[in-house]
């Protein structure tokens, strides 16, 4: 049988990534309103989904945004320490970490999957991962290994 | 050595005195070389009870779905069991003991240890038999087997047809129990730990894609995997939901607006899913008792996954799972030097 992912051409020149941002709901989230109101210039690829806390995110969020065809995961929250909840971004560290090795031990590229702390305060910053990681993934095209093919 | 007469009689004294409902052990089986797990109740019935390399299973399973049956039953019998348990079958016990899965006084392990080897892989032996059929497999000193083909016996070394676990196992000798047989062995030098999964992470990104798309291809989503396992105790599973029922009056909308985490289409992005959300559950839990690889009818080695999650926790966050009883278990605890580099 052949594979789509091996037959078609990797990038594209109109390839425009798309991204899912986690982004906790007390910092991240304020960060990347701060970097719209403040007019920042970033790339618009990166879909927002506010959440209570990094450390909700399950690691079944980011395996099913692959699995439904996203080219990027983006998971952001609170500087360690600075969690409304204490420790839900200690937590989140922990588990993404893991999360992170074993999508690349089955063979997704590494760049794809991508954490960051981002204060409120922070716009540009957010900016700046947003652009970082919208550039990485422009390189390596679209994500075809972990979506399911219909 | 593991002496089964004093194992039989510690089995039969403890159902004599009435201390346990049941003993579950290993009997002969009728599936050649492989033992068969059993439940004995009545203080003769020790006699059958066996242990060689044949005794594969992780009878910790068993001790979950006698917890779950009283959980469904109106008149639960919570007399405590008893189960025969390797080393790595009492790494699953402790875990479950550290999630309150049940009580200590819920369990007697009757802990065998093995020593220098472990348990056979048929499939290894198969090859080296080339289309013989062994009876049956008896430890033969520290590191070799002795396999009964037909009338004749001959002596393989243990490093030839041992399972990948035992080869990489650290602990083969039970951490937790109540009575040991056997002497209890620290450390071994049969195999490196993780060999399997440094192989496999020293292929590059592409080469281990192509052969985990290949593997998530051929999975039949048969769940065996999940069955076998002692930690997939779930009541519901996430890929696989039960709760929702559709009757004749589910409205379309109603099934269209069900979170589906997971479709049942067998296709490789579906199976990846399963996999690896099985994987991230067992992240700290998994005792590498490596039962999901050999139920497998397809040869998927599941136990890459769980390895490597079990590799990282050892070298970044130094858990082992069923180490101890009494530890925080690995994604509900965190220390402030944890890896911190690879977050922007």
């Amino acid at each position: 049988m052949l594979n789509p992912a091996k037959t078609m051409t990797p990038v594209q020149d109109d390839f425009e990534p798309k991204i899912v941002a986690f982004l906790c709901k007390w910092c991240s989230s304020a960060g990347s309103d701060l970097a719209g109101v403040s007019r920042l210039q970033y790339p618009p690829n990166a879909v927002p989904i506010q959440v209570m806390c990094s450390g909700s995110v399950s690691p079944l969020y980011i395996m099913s945004a692959f699995k439904k065809g996203a080219d990027g995961v983006l998971v952001s929250g609170c500087h360690p320490g600075d969690c409304h909840y204490m420790k839900g971004n200690y937590f989140a560290r922990r588990r993404l970490f893991l999360v992170q090795k074993l999508l690349n031990f089955v063979g997704l590229e590494k760049d794809r999957f991508r954490m960051s702390w981002v204060s409120a305060a922070e716009g540009a910053k957010f900016a700046e991962v947003v652009g970082d990681f919208v550039r990485d993934i422009k390189a390596l095209g679209p994500q075809r290994r972990l979506k399911v093919r219909r | 050595m593991v002496s089964i007469e004093e194992l039989r009689a510690c089995a039969a004294k403890l159902l004599d005195e009435g201390k346990v409902k049941a003993v579950i052990g290993y009997r002969r089986g009728s599936a050649g070389l492989l033992a068969e797990p059993c439940v004995i109740d009545q203080p003769a019935d020790t006699e059958s009870l066996i242990w060689d390399p044949g005794c594969v299973h992780n009878l910790a399973l068993y001790l979950v779905k006698d917890k779950k049956a009283q959980a469904a039953s109106k008149t639960p019998d919570k007399r405590p069991l008893a189960v025969v348990a390797k080393g790595c079958d009492s790494r699953a016990v402790a875990v479950l003991l550290q999630e309150n899965f049940f009580k200590r006084e819920d369990v007697v392990v009757i802990g065998v240890s093995c020593e220098g080897t472990g348990v056979v892989d048929a499939r290894k032996l198969a090859a080296k038999l080339k289309g013989r059929t062994a009876s049956q497999v008896e430890f033969d000193g520290a590191d070799g087997f002795k396999v009964t083909i037909g009338n004749t016996e001959s002596r393989v070394p243990a490093s030839e047809i041992l399972a990948d676990r035992c080869l990489e196992c650290r602990a083969p000798s039970p951490v937790l129990n109540d009575v040991l047989f056997g002497t209890a062995v620290e450390q071994r030098e049969l195999a490196m730990p993780f060999t399997a999964v440094k192989a496999a992470e020293a292929a590059s990104e592409e080469e281990r894609w192509a052969s985990w798309e290949h593997h998530f291809d051929r999975c039949l989503r048969c769940f065996a995997c999940r069955s076998v396992c002692p930690m997939c105790y779930c009541p519901e599973c996430v890929v696989d939901s039960t709760s929702f029922v559709i009757t004749a009056e589910t409205s379309a909308e109603d099934k269209a607006n069900r979170v589906r985490w997971c479709e049942r289409s067998a296709g490789s992005g579906e199976s990846a899913l399963y996999h690896l959300t099985r994987a991230m559950h067992l992240a700290g839990r998994c005792v590498d008792c490596g039962e999901c690889e050999r139920v497998c009818p397809v040869n998927i080695p599941l136990r890459l996954l769980n390895t490597k999650l079990e590799m990282e926790a050892f070298e970044m966050f130094e858990y082992q799972a069923g180490r101890d009883v009494s530890q925080a278990s690995l994604l509900s605890s965190f220390r402030d030097e944890d890896p911190n580099s690879f977050v922007r």
